[in-house]
């Protein structure tokens, strides 16, 4: 392949192997920016915080409080939504594997969490296998006008909901996660962290050709 | 290039989407042309289909695997594929909405593909196949009317995205190029099938995941997206 | 229904008015937004979340310890269809902590079975339906009530709410709710103008993304029970816009047991039938007759 043919395509998702590490994340910034700005059709921030924290009082209401159930409920939720949402994400960036975790955060925080709630979490806490990492919303859409309750401050996660978006995303290409919240500003905390640990990757249903 | 038919096979092999067009200029409307296969068997098509694409995988010679990294796995962009080209359309005419597509086409940027070493293409006398993968295992085909120049007199040839022509016959260039567009815009094309089946199929909490599609919303963009191809 | 003359009262001149809709076009513009397909998702996942809900909640009530529960949703769902076997899809191993616990049970159920099986359930178990849907329409409640506090304070010129009557409050709903949530207006407003209007939508939003199967049902069965099957399948989803609807009512005065809102099916004019969903929703609002004189004093 000539050189002129390469650097023309440098710009496009096709070409991330040849980047290093600094221009890959640049890229990825670029390549969700411009994908928030053209392409896609948006509603005001503000339903949505209204419309989830009905969601949740609705919840709170009919399990009198039992902030474990409500948990999972928002986290199955989630879930359901996740692994039909990565189509929407494939279809529309059509962007290669990840070959490891590292280049997985970086298209989770600047490509789809920019795509679908514009804003950029940050990737930090790596393990020493580079296999867990933990993202920490600086801010949070979802919680923006929220303050929970004093028994809800202890056990409920607000935001679970994007814990399973994230599961179920993770699961249909083939990345087993657990996935779960270590921290949050509305219970208190200096920062609202998920957790994002991989398991496996779940081999068998790779599908063939991609090696 | 004149599609006769269109297939999603699942994850496991199953098929889950056809239709079939008549390429026939009298009758551009999507009737079931005369070759048509009864539902059984479209059932073994797929599930041979998806066979032959894993094996296909591990046929790929040794050479070709080692040597991946100089692979280029970038498809062009193949400008309005199966979409109105809103240059040539009338200046008032409305504009086409791609369910939630912003912009005059789906995507317009070169793309990575996901099929490293399956089975791109199959070309026989009869007709032309193409297979779109997805990085969730859904497969895309496309069966085209339109037949590629052989390399011998003779029947199948197969071969991988490298483009390189298993049969090794050199003095064909043309041809390669020739295979290697018609890949592409089948990839362009497969691609927009993809987003609208993200759009309509993975929309509808009626669907059950890797179930056949019978959504007759579906039917209708795949059939404009075809219909705009002629 | 041209924007800016609305609700004009009329001390200001057109350029005024003209300048200050731009500037709430502009001040709308600079708002945060996020991706619409995630909120028109998250609408509509409301309906298999208020399933998921009662099955848990009724469940709990019939079993004491925590056994393992059914994976494919209430066992009281008993009627074995042909839907079940197609449909068991592998299980979904949950985790409610990030220290991982796998959670079997109903709540693993995926949305499509839910919903399939909330249809079927209308004959058997009425009871367990209509909390469903009250529960759907409660939620779609809280969110108009709320609704209507969010777009008072838009500052948005054309809303007066001090003078807002019954009429104009069914208009304020047409446009600027449905324009707000669901990104586009009702289609047409009829009124007796005593109290009982019907609000058309051709093509509700949410929607447009369904499809009902019409080419396997074996055509024996003629079009009356096609209709009625995929009516129902359908009709929880109408319960969210009827308690918007409702929800914005109340919180402009008119409380919920004086305020009737029915959605029902209506046919589309055929050019509009080609790619989108085949039917329009009518909503029939009706306001009881005692509560009416008390409004027109002003």
């Amino acid at each position: 392949m000539s050189k002129s043919r390469s650097s023309s395509l440098s710009t496009h998702a096709a070409n991330l192997s040849s980047k290093t590490g600094a221009n890959q994340s640049k890229f990825f910034k670029t390549f969700g920016d411009d994908i928030w700005k053209n392409k896609i059709e948006k509603v005001n921030a503000e339903l949505f915080i209204m419309t989830y924290g009905v969601i949740v009082q609705q919840l709170c209401q009919d399990f009198n409080n039992d902030y474990m159930k409500i948990n999972e409920n928002l986290f199955s939720m989630g879930y359901n939504i996740g692994v039909r949402l990565i189509e929407d994400f494939l279809a529309r960036t059509a962007l290669p594997r990840c070959p490891n975790m590292i280049m997985t955060s970086e298209v989770i925080t600047k490509v789809a969490f920019k795509v679908f709630l514009n804003i950029t979490p940050v990737v930090d806490n790596w393990s020493s296998n580079k296999d867990t990492f933990s993202l920490i919303l600086v801010e949070n859409p979802l919680a923006e006008f929220v303050d929970l309750p004093h028994d809800a401050k202890k056990q409920l996660w607000y935001s679970n909901i994007i814990c399973g978006v994230l599961k179920g995303a993770l699961e249909m290409v083939q990345l087993d996660c657990d996935i779960g919240f270590v921290s949050d500003v509305l219970r208190g905390d200096a920062s609202t962290e998920i957790r994002v640990k991989l398991n496996k990757i779940l081999k068998d249903e790779i599908p063939l050709g991609e090696d | 290039m004149g599609i006769e038919a269109i297939l999603i096979i699942n994850k496991s092999g199953g098929l889950i989407y056809h239709r079939s067009f008549d390429v026939s200029k009298t009758n551009p409307t999507g009737t079931t042309s005369k070759h048509s296969l009864n539902s059984n068997d479209l059932l073994i098509l797929a599930s041979t289909l998806h066979s032959v694409f894993v094996i296909s995988s591990q046929i790929t010679p040794k050479a070709l695997q080692l040597s991946q990294s100089n692979l280029n796995y970038t498809i062009p962009y193949h400008p309005y594929v199966g979409v109105k080209n809103p240059e040539k359309s009338p200046r008032n005419s409305i504009p086409n909405k791609y369910g939630s597509f912003k912009g005059d086409d789906y995507f317009k940027e070169p793309f990575h593909s996901w099929n490293k070493s399956g089975l791109k293409q199959l070309s026989t006398d009869q007709f032309t196949m193409y297979i779109y993968q997805t990085m969730t295992g859904l497969k895309f085909v496309a069966i085209s009317s339109t037949v590629l120049p052989s390399h011998n007199d003779s029947e199948t040839n197969m071969m991988n995205n490298s483009g390189i022509n298993i049969n090794n016959n050199s003095s064909k260039n043309i041809n390669a190029l020739q295979y290697n567009l018609g890949s592409q815009i089948a990839d362009n094309l497969l691609r927009k099938v993809y987003c609208i089946y993200s759009d309509y199929v993975m929309k509808d909490p009626f669907y059950s995941l890797e179930m056949p599609i019978k959504s007759d919303l579906f039917d209708d963009k795949v059939k404009s997206l075809i219909d705009n191809l002629l | 229904m041209p924007h800016q003359q609305r609700y004009n009262n009329g001390s200001m001149t057109n350029n005024e008015a003209i300048e200050r809709q731009r500037q709430y076009e502009m001040f709308q513009e600079s708002l945060p937004k996020v991706n619409k397909i995630l909120f028109q998702m998250i609408l509509n996942e409301i309906i298999p979340l208020s399933v998921r809900i009662e099955n848990q909640l009724t469940q709990g009530n019939e079993f004491q310890n925590d056994t393992k529960l059914d994976t494919l949703g209430d066992s009281s769902f008993d009627k074995a269809s042909d839907l079940d076997n197609i449909t068991k899809l592998k299980d979904l191993s949950i985790n409610a902590k990030a220290n991982s616990e796998t959670h079997l049970g109903n709540i693993s159920s995926p949305d499509d079975v839910l919903i399939y099986k909330l249809s079927q359930s209308v004959d058997e178990n009425e009871n367990k339906y209509n909390n469903i849907l009250k529960r759907i329409r409660d939620i779609g409640i809280k969110i108009g009530t709320k609704l209507v506090n969010l777009l008072i304070f838009t500052n948005n010129i054309n809303l007066n709410f001090k003078e807002m009557d019954l009429l104009l409050i069914m208009k304020f709903i047409c446009r600027d709710v449905w324009k707000h949530v669901f990104g586009k207006q009702i289609d047409n407003l009829k009124t007796n103008h005593r109290g009982t209007f019907y609000l058309t939508d051709l093509e509700y939003p949410l929607l447009q993304s369904f499809c009902i199967e019409t080419n396997t049902i074996p055509s024996q069965l003629n079009e009356e029970f096609i209709l009625n099957k995929e009516s129902k399948l359908v009709e929880p989803f109408l319960e969210l816009p009827v308690g918007i609807i409702k929800g914005v009512l109340l919180s402009l005065g008119y409380p919920l047991d004086e305020v009737i809102c029915l959605a029902t099916f209506i046919d589309k004019p055929k050019e509009r039938i080609k790619n989108s969903f085949p039917k329009g929703i009518s909503f029939h609002v009706q306001i009881t007759k005692s509560f009416l004189p008390q409004q027109q004093k002003q």
